[in-house]
């Protein structure tokens, strides 16, 4: 039964590690809202249906943490004691702060109109590629409990998904949105 | 309350009652309701059989209140006391209502504060709260007297891309309706809902709804019986009044002609929403209109709202975008809203998914009708099976920061209920309150989103800057409304504050209202009283008229000049006194003619005793 005593892995009953099976991730959360939604105490009082508001606010909570990459690898940094916003400069690769510092002022020169388009794809692709490269190394790190690589590794990746939601932003300019 | 049922025992435990329970849909040009009947979800028509209540409420002079066709047949003749689309200007400063193309009819009253608006009628002050109330009450006595039973809660639906406050004031106007709010549901997924998509395994559903005066697009996907709303956008001023107003537009200009009277507006207006209507079934229509006549046809049509549609398009990438799919990922396309019959419309849909939209239900009781099933599980009446409903706050909620700033503390698209903490600290030594600015929107700037609500935090015990932690949790629950609840952490000192929108009701606002509203029924009570007694003398002064004409000569001397004057008092009584003088009045009659009476009683007995048996069974016959 869902408890606010569970850690988000526990809620799920899935092994704390940041390989995880979505699809089981899925149906778990769908089994567990039809548990724990409000709408299933609609008619019940005032008191439970506070509870229920409270269980699946913590459900939702602890399924897109889980859900999103980033904040499952923040999260299991959090798990072993490690505060993953606080930043060392230690902790960062100068050449990587250099690229991505280039990477966003080419975001910046591109045209502002349609003829960026191609230019801002290619640059989407090209931060999927370093993001599926970067998970696998969290992966790795963090179950053979490398933390201090591990914690490196999740500031890379926030720096990448940063610039990826910065080029996404870009393309909706472009587009019109 | 319920009543405790007890059964005999070893007898059949009685069966539980069936709970009445609608599905409003509160629109913003029509509203319906529908409820369960015999296992099938109908709208509910009113006592001429009609299923759409225009959206219009009219205040009388008397202060009665109409709403509905009736409302709407004003319109043209009092304008000024005759308010549609009430639902534009839910969460509104008086400034946005000023600005909205209907407001120039109203007189605003200017002792209500700018974020209380209310315009001034024949019946008073009414704020969009009330008026909206007033429109869910008549829904409500419409459904009562349909279903022969007291209502006990509703599930009204609100566009998915209506803020907090639009929220909240839709549930204060069903609270001052006498309304229990079963759930806010999202209009969108009320429609998926009653095409049965629910029952199909899995797939993903764009529902397009395309309003009077609101326009949502909404991503659902369907997994194990839980309807998952993954994105939605939308436009909160953008509707089939929008298409009409580009009619209305094209029709001053192609005829050098501007209607400057109000009533002539009014005309002019409806007379537009006819020929964009006309369009939807013909190529071509012919325009009369005062000394001038024309035609339009779909292909000018097509021209003179091509950037409404345009809009409606660029809608739908963005939500796909957001939730990451692409137009062909989609498996299947409702469309809901009377303006979705424009061919103009489905075309555009169609051609930018690929696919032809569902149309098969009407696109104006689709909300309706799936806000009606969705109340009949809710009140338990039906069974919910493995079948849920998630839905997304549309907007993110952020709180204001350092050189107004928003920091984004929940985002949209994120499933609710949902609750989310944040840690602040002061920044001055010996600071005891801090100020926190509630914001909703997606833009960065404070000045760029609505503002919600702004309370301060107060008795921070005094510390160095910095040391003090104030936790700050938002809750916003399934209905899609916010609570903020702040607490003091590092001495364990708690203060806890409940805010409400700045743009939705106070609660000490409610309560008055309520009681206005209760004082209101006490009048109403009497004015049926009043009625009842009326009838009561009338009937008994023809009684003793007609006895008089048939039986006069059993009068005696005196006696009918004696019932003349009591029946004058009577009829006095009548023309306006309270219920209590008509009765005395009616009560002393009635002891003034009892001999009468009588006498007649006796003699209609004693020619009774005179005649056969036979002779009165077949005068029964």
């Amino acid at each position: 039964m869902l408890s606010l005593e569970h850690n988000f892995f526990e809620i799920f009953d899935l092994p704390e590690a940041f390989d995880l099976d979505e699809k089981e991730l899925g149906s778990r959360y769908h089994r567990l809202q039809s548990e724990t939604h409000p709408d299933r105490f609609a008619g019940e009082e005032e008191e439970k249906k506070l509870q229920a508001v409270q269980l699946n606010s913590y459900l939702n909570e602890a399924y897109a943490t889980l859900k999103s990459p980033l904040r499952r690898a923040g999260y299991l940094l959090q798990r072993r004691n490690i505060d993953p916003e606080s930043v060392n400069q230690q902790d960062l690769d100068m050449e990587l702060l250099m690229e991505q510092m280039q990477l966003r002022e080419t975001l910046a020169d591109l045209p502002k109109d349609e003829s960026a388009l191609p230019a801002l794809d290619a640059m989407k692709v090209e931060a999927k590629r370093r993001i599926a490269e970067r998970e696998a190394g969290f992966a790795e790190a963090f179950s053979a409990d490398q933390l201090p690589r591990a914690k490196k590794i999740f500031h890379e990746l926030q720096f990448i998904y940063k610039l990826l939601d910065e080029t996404l932003q870009a393309e909706e300019q472009r587009l019109g949105y | 309350m319920a009543l405790l049922q007890i059964s005999e025992p070893g007898g059949e435990a009685a069966k539980p009652a069936h709970r009445l329970a609608v599905g409003i849909d509160l629109g913003t040009t029509n509203s319906l309701v529908a409820a369960s009947c015999g296992g099938k979800v109908e709208i509910l028509p009113d006592e001429q059989g009609r299923h759409l209540v225009p959206s219009v409420v009219h205040y009388g002079e008397d202060c009665a209140v109409q709403v509905g066709h009736e409302a709407r047949a004003r319109a043209a003749a009092d304008p000024s006391n005759t308010i549609a689309s009430v639902k534009r200007w839910l969460g509104k400063s008086q400034q946005e209502i000023k600005q909205s193309s209907q407001a120039s009819r109203y007189q605003f009253d200017d002792a209500r504060s700018e974020t209380a608006p209310a315009i001034i009628t024949a019946a008073g002050s009414r704020d969009p709260v009330q008026i909206s109330a007033d429109i869910l009450a008549a829904l409500r006595a419409q459904a009562e007297t349909c279903l022969k039973g007291k209502l006990e809660g509703a599930v009204i639906t609100v566009p998915a891309y209506f803020n907090d406050s639009q929220r909240q004031q839709t549930k204060d106007a069903a609270e001052l309706a006498g309304i229990k709010v079963l759930r806010l549901l999202n209009e969108p997924t009320a429609a998926a809902v009653a095409y049965g998509l629910d029952t199909e395994d899995q797939g993903s559903v764009v529902v397009f709804d395309l309003g009077g005066g609101t326009f949502d697009v909404s991503l659902l996907s369907m997994k194990q019986g839980v309807f998952e709303v993954l994105a939605t956008g939308g436009d909160t001023n953008l509707g089939g009044d929008d298409f009409d107003q580009a009619i209305y537009d094209w029709l001053q200009a192609e005829f050098a002609t501007k209607a400057t009277a109000i009533t002539a507006q009014v005309e002019l207006r409806a007379y537009a929403e006819q020929i964009k209507q006309q369009l939807s079934a013909d190529e071509e229509v012919a325009i009369e209109w005062a000394a001038h006549s024309g035609k339009l046809d779909r292909e000018r049509f097509r021209a003179l709202v091509k950037p409404l549609v345009d809009k409606t398009i660029l809608t739908c990438r963005r939500v796909l975008r957001d939730a990451g799919m692409e137009p062909d990922q989609i498996d299947s396309i409702v469309m809901v809203g009377g303006a979705t019959r424009m061919p103009v419309i489905r075309e555009a849909v169609a051609e930018f998914f690929g696919k032809q939209p569902l149309v098969s239900i009407d696109p104006d009781k689709a909300v309706a009708i799936g806000a009606g099933l969705q109340a009949d599980v809710l009140i338990g009446n039906k069974s919910a099976g493995k079948f849920l409903l998630l839905d997304v706050n549309p907007l993110s909620l952020g709180i204001e920061t350092m050189g107004e700033l928003v920091e984004k503390i929940i985002p949209r698209n994120t499933t609710i209920p949902v609750a989310k903490a944040q840690e602040f600290t002061t920044f001055k030594d010996g600071q005891t309150a801090m100020s926190i600015h509630v914001v909703q929107g997606e833009r960065e700037l404070v000045s760029d989103c609505r503002s919600l609500a702004r309370f301060e935090l107060r008795g921070i015990p005094p510390m160095v800057a910095g040391a003090a932690k104030i936790r700050v949790t938002f809750q916003v629950d399934a209905d899609g409304l916010l609570s903020v609840v702040a607490e003091e952490l590092s001495t364990g000192k708690k203060s806890e504050i409940q805010i409400k929108p700045s743009y939705g009701l106070d609660a000490d606002t409610i309560e008055t209202m309520l009681q206005s509203s209760h004082e209101h029924a006490k009048e109403d009570m009497e004015i049926r009283a009043q009625r009842e007694a009326q009838v009561e003398a009338q009937q008994i002064i023809d009684a003793i008229n007609s006895a008089r004409q048939s039986d006069g000569e059993l009068l005696q001397a005196g006696e009918s000049e004696r019932i003349d004057a009591a029946i004058e008092r009577l009829q006095q009584a009548m023309q306006g006194a309270g219920s209590v003088e008509i009765h005395e009045q009616t009560e002393k009659l009635n002891r003034l003619s009892a001999d009468f009476a009588a006498r007649r009683m006796d003699l209609h007995i004693k020619s009774l005793q005179g005649e056969s048996i036979n002779a009165i069974e077949s005068a029964d016959e």
